[in-house]
């Protein structure tokens, strides 16, 4: 087992070093310059005398450290969440959403965004995830009651892939359907939430996603090597002791309680849950315990570099981070794949 | 690895061009505005009060030497950073339902960042008066309000006087190039632009609970306009060539395309009122009632 977990050693180190440079980069820069000393005298304010903080320290504390800091949680989340799908469906085309819970995130925020301006209720800073959240969880578990089937025998992974697939359809068109209702401001409010952005980042958020994204990653790393045992097939795994449908059950809940949170405060983010497992498995294979740890140190490095892309590529506005994922994820992972031998 | 490297680093280049790319010209003025409202940035200018602002939203696009200044993207997809990144010592918008996205609009309060917006909604003639003279008394030209209002009042005077000489109201359908979602949108009478057509002595070919309403053969048929204005986007997008026009679903079997009556206009000279509106809806006369003897 030792000799087996040494073709690691080197690669968390590196990723890890990556990981820091990276988020140093995205604190550092922004489209308000601000020197390393505002830097250093916001963090010791912030600690000391809060009120007596000049503007750029308020923004470097309330503003891009949190947005730093949760964009290396919600790359970990969707990246570990895509890392436990593929694994558990042995499928290479599976991404985190998949089981519905970021097309119903994102038809509960665009019902928020359509039905808020109609019924003009309160809008407060918790609304929107909330509703993300509630649309997510609802499209996940209609997911799973659907595929639940009483025949024994059927192959249950299978049903749950394509029921995941129906939803997805299904709630994606509700989408469609409630920016085909909205006016003009709701549906540029649909386009960008559906299109990721973490330019709503604080410290609330950060707290949230950091503890579920921290706890769902601790257990996950618990079920790698029942995971590990599903790869040689349902059945086999079966014979060495391991409990499939409890085992479906926990790794999809965590994969929900991830991308739900992730989600809701971020919006719709593609790509980076299916890409980085993959990039990790062409470095140094696919043990599970190796393909979570280095997601959740990758996740945060790649969407570290979108979002710092996103912030200066248009200078002062901003892209949604999503269009930024897709265009400079996509060649890069169609390079790899092509330049090497992969197998899944 | 070099391969894409590359390839940002030409996508960074193209940014430096456009209006993203302009450079700030005032660094060392103390008072600095960023205004993101079309119709404000249109009176300030016009009450001359234009030395304070420093940046605008992309939207605003009247007077010309507007398109100098600095964006800080478009006024509902605003990014914290990129506003603050102009020094804004006040920031000035339309209303709630025009700035955003909300999580902004929280960081801007939380980081006590001073907005200004204005009491008065310039949504009718008396309004955009008001709101004249309330932007005059703030910016300190109370004389160039004052003078901006009576040459209103006087045109739309004129304009009024005119439309009652035209024997014919001819019904106007009015597209508009939706930039947000890419389709193409009919103004409906719920629009402003519906009321600068009736000054004008015409009539809005469509009525809609929503201001603005996709396209759509039905739409087009159904109203049968005598006259289609297509907003400046949306025409210059189709080169103004009859022949991409005549494709718009619909839009071949109007009147108005049969007698060549497709017009192109500013889309800031119909979708919001202004000094200039009387001007406008005597320019819209001419287009509208072309064909008429007055």
């Amino acid at each position: 087992m030792s000799r087996f977990n040494k073709r690691y050693t080197g690669i968390y180190p590196l990723l890890l070093v990556l990981l820091i440079g990276i988020t140093l980069c995205s604190i550092r820069y922004g489209a308000v310059q601000i020197s390393v000393k505002e830097m250093f005298s916001g963090l010791n304010h912030w600690f000391s005398s809060p009120a007596s903080m000049s503007l750029n320290e308020r923004i470097f504390m309330e503003i891009r450290f949190p947005r730093a800091v949760l964009c290396v949680l919600v790359g970990a989340s969707l990246a570990v969440g895509g890392a436990l799908m593929q694994s558990l469906f042995r499928n290479p085309i599976v991404e985190p959403g998949l089981v519905g819970t970021s097309s119903g995130a994102a038809f509960g925020a665009s019902l928020y965004f359509v039905l808020g301006s109609i019924f003009n209720f309160s809008t407060g800073e918790w609304t929107l995830p909330l509703a993300a959240c509630a649309g997510g969880i609802l499209a996940t578990f209609l997911v799973f009651i659907l595929s639940e089937s009483r025949q024994p025998g059927r192959n249950s992974v299978v049903a749950l892939l394509l029921t995941g697939i129906a939803i997805n359809a299904l709630f994606i068109s509700g989408v469609g359907f409630m920016s085909y209702m909205a006016r003009d401001p709701q549906a540029r409010s649909i386009t960008f939430w559906t299109l990721g952005t973490l330019s709503g980042a604080n410290w609330h958020s950060v707290m949230i996603t950091g503890f579920t994204s921290v706890v769902c990653i601790l257990l996950a790393l618990r079920y790698t090597k029942h995971l590990n045992a599903l790869m040689i097939g349902e059945e086999e795994a079966q014979f060495m002791g391991v409990r499939i449908k409890r085992l479906k059950l926990i790794v999809l809940l965590i994969n929900l309680v991830m991308v739900a949170v992730a989600t809701a405060f971020t919006g719709v983010i593609s790509f980076i849950g299916l890409i980085v497992p993959h990039l990790l498995r062409i470095m140094a294979g696919s043990d599970n315990r190796y393909l979570v740890i280095g997601s959740a140190l990758m996740g945060g490095i790649l969407l570290s570099l979108a979002d710092l892309i996103a912030r200066l590529l248009l200078q002062p506005a901003e892209l949604p981070i999503g269009i930024v994922t897709a265009v400079v994820g996509v060649p890069v992972f169609i390079i790899l794949l092509r330049n090497r031998n992969y197998y899944f | 690895m070099n391969r894409y490297i590359i390839a940002i680093a030409i996508a960074v280049g193209f940014t430096a061009c456009g209006r993203f790319g302009n450079k700030d010209e005032k660094q060392d003025q103390e008072e600095r505005i960023v205004s993101v409202s079309k119709q404000h940035n249109e009176i300030i200018y016009a009450l001359g009060a234009e030395k304070d602002i420093v940046a605008v939203d992309i939207s605003s696009t009247y007077p010309p030497e507007i398109k100098e200044l600095p964006t800080v993207g478009y006024h509902r997809a605003l990014s914290l950073e990129g506003l603050l990144a102009a020094k804004p010592t006040m920031i000035i918008h339309d209303g709630p339902a025009s700035i955003g996205p909300d999580h902004v609009v929280r960081q801007l309060e939380q980081l006590n960042i001073p907005v200004k917006e204005f009491a008065t909604k310039g949504n009718t003639i008396d309004s955009t008066k008001l709101l004249i003279r309330e932007m005059g008394a703030y910016f300190g030209k109370e004389q160039q309000a004052d003078s901006l209002c009576n040459i209103l009042d006087a045109d739309m005077e004129t304009a009024l006087e005119n439309a009652k000489k035209y024997p014919d109201t001819p019904k106007v359908l009015v597209i508009h190039y939706g930039q947000a979602m890419n389709v193409y949108l009919v103004v409906t009478k719920k629009n402003t632009a519906a009321k600068m057509i009736e000054w004008a002595g015409g009539t809005m070919a469509v009525d809609d609970p929503k201001a603005m309403k996709q396209l759509s053969a039905e739409v087009v048929a159904k109203s049968d306009p005598d006259v289609i204005l297509l907003t400046d986007f949306g025409y210059d997008r189709l080169n103004g060539s009859q022949e991409k026009i005549k494709e718009l679903p619909g839009v071949s079997s109007t009147k108005a395309f049969r007698n060549n009556r497709i017009y192109r206009v500013e889309e800031h000279d119909l979708i919001y009122l202004g000094p200039r509106t009387g001007k406008n809806v005597l320019e819209l006369q001419k287009i509208i009632h072309a064909d008429e003897p007055v």
